[in-house]
């Protein structure tokens, strides 16, 4: 951990609390729709571009959003301020990820069964069409992967969080993480490269 | 090669358009009603549960207190179907339950309705502890479950007899026999136990030895629990040849 991303957390720890006076960790305990609307508007992006990323799918990502905020007046009890909001709302989507990555699991492989019919609107198709074909690539190379390591890489390489800042995010030793990310980017080359993508 | 196509794919992943705002909104919107059916349920278990909760606890503690429990928990069981006479597998219940269970669950008749005490306090004048404690039991339960039924139990004044020959006339014999008289109409009667105790000790009385150690042996053995199995085995060893 640099001496840089400690101050990052530290700041951002700083932040969450500032953010999250204890009236309002009240209201979101509550489960007060003003409280959790707050939130909601303030890190929803980012939380569903953690969600479509790990995912690979914009429906499954939807629903893990969904659960993740209602949710939340239940998990809010556990937060400590250690580390940022954003951060916390992260490692909840992490704890429902589970289910929601067999889910959008099942729905590529039916979409690839019977054909993805949906346009790609773009204003530079070809480039575009690149970009997707990629991410639908290490997508599918991601199924092949457990759970821990596709969240390692997910939250590593895709989210670029620090390996301390994931290890945090999902409970695990930072070596461990290290690990899991090292295999992961192991078996995703090999997959890339069985694709033939090249 | 490889390393360099996960890369780029990484920052493919990375670039993913973003959600339109309309998507945005229609999950927000989700979120919120799913909040608001999260608080109405909650709302709705609590309406339910606490005057229950609360009724079940106020009525536990004055059953408690005022002793009337089985009384009540015999009346629901009358009015939801569940007794013996009902259901009709009065055998596996009663097979499944304690003697002290079987105590109180038969009906009684309207003359036990009002008990005599007077039985019961010369019994616990002429009678060693033990023996007093199974009829103030026993008397005890009549009362409970007489109170709670209006069927006749012809058994019970077969049983009443019995326990005015042993307790208040002090005659081994007629207690015997009455005893006998009640075991052979009710068997498998609310105070069987009770009945069979007692028959042992007019046995011992009588010095008819033999029948008195054979029908000890059972508490003894712990056939009837843990109901009168000390005194069995003392009378036991004070009866041994």
């Amino acid at each position: 951990m640099t001496i840089l991303g400690l101050s990052m957390i530290t700041e951002q720890a700083l932040a969450s609390n500032a953010e999250l006076g204890d009236e309002f960790v009240q209201r979101l305990q509550r489960a007060e729709p003003s409280a959790v609307a707050e939130v909601y508007d303030a890190h929803h992006a980012a939380v569903r571009a953690f969600a479509k990323r790990l995912l690979g799918d914009a429906a499954s990502a939807e629903d893990l959003l969904h659960e993740v905020f209602v949710s939340l007046p239940q998990a809010v009890r556990k937060f400590r301020g250690d580390s940022s909001l954003r951060t916390f709302l992260i490692s909840i989507a992490v704890n429902h990820a589970r289910h929601h990555v067999r889910a959008a699991q099942r729905r590529r492989r039916a979409l690839s069964a019977y054909g993805d019919t949906r346009s790609d609107e773009s204003s530079d198709p070809e480039r575009e069409a690149r970009r997707k074909e990629l991410a639908e690539l290490l997508t599918r190379a991601l199924d092949t992967l457990p759970i821990d390591q596709r969240l390692a890489f997910v939250l590593c390489e895709v989210e670029e969080y620090s390996s301390r800042e994931a290890s945090e995010i999902v409970g695990a030793p930072e070596a461990t993480l290290r690990t899991r990310l090292f295999h992961a980017k192991k078996k995703l080359r090999l997959a890339l490269t069985a694709e033939g993508a090249e | 090669m490889s390393k360099d196509l996960l890369a780029e794919a990484t920052r493919a992943l990375r670039e993913t358009e973003p959600v339109s705002e309309s998507e945005a909104r229609a999950t927000r919107t989700r979120v919120l009603a799913g909040l608001h059916q999260t608080r109405v349920r909650r709302r709705t278990r609590l309406a339910f549960l606490l005057p229950i909760a609360a009724s079940f606890v106020a009525f536990s503690a004055w059953a408690a207190a005022s002793g009337q429990a089985r009384r009540v928990l015999d009346q629901f069981e009358q009015l939801v179907g569940i007794t013996a006479s009902s259901t009709g597998n009065a055998s596996s219940r009663s097979s499944t339950k304690t003697s002290s269970r079987r105590l109180a669950t038969p009906a009684a008749p309207d003359e036990v309705r009002s008990p005599d005490p007077a039985p019961l306090a010369s019994s616990r004048e002429a009678e060693p502890a033990p023996a007093a404690t199974v009829v103030t039991r026993a008397a005890s339960s009549a009362r409970a479950t007489a109170s709670s039924s209006s069927a006749p139990d012809p058994t019970l004044a077969l049983y009443r007899r019995a326990h005015a020959a042993h307790f208040v006339d002090h005659d081994p014999a007629r207690a015997l026999a009455a005893w006998d008289a009640y075991l052979s109409a009710a068997p498998n009667g609310s105070f069987a136990p009770e009945a069979r105790y007692n028959r042992a000790l007019s046995l011992v009385r009588l010095g008819r030895t033999g029948e008195a150690r054979t029908a000890l042996e059972p508490f003894a053995n712990g056939a009837y629990g843990g109901y009168r199995q000390a005194e069995a085995s003392a009378l036991l060893q004070g009866i041994a040849p």
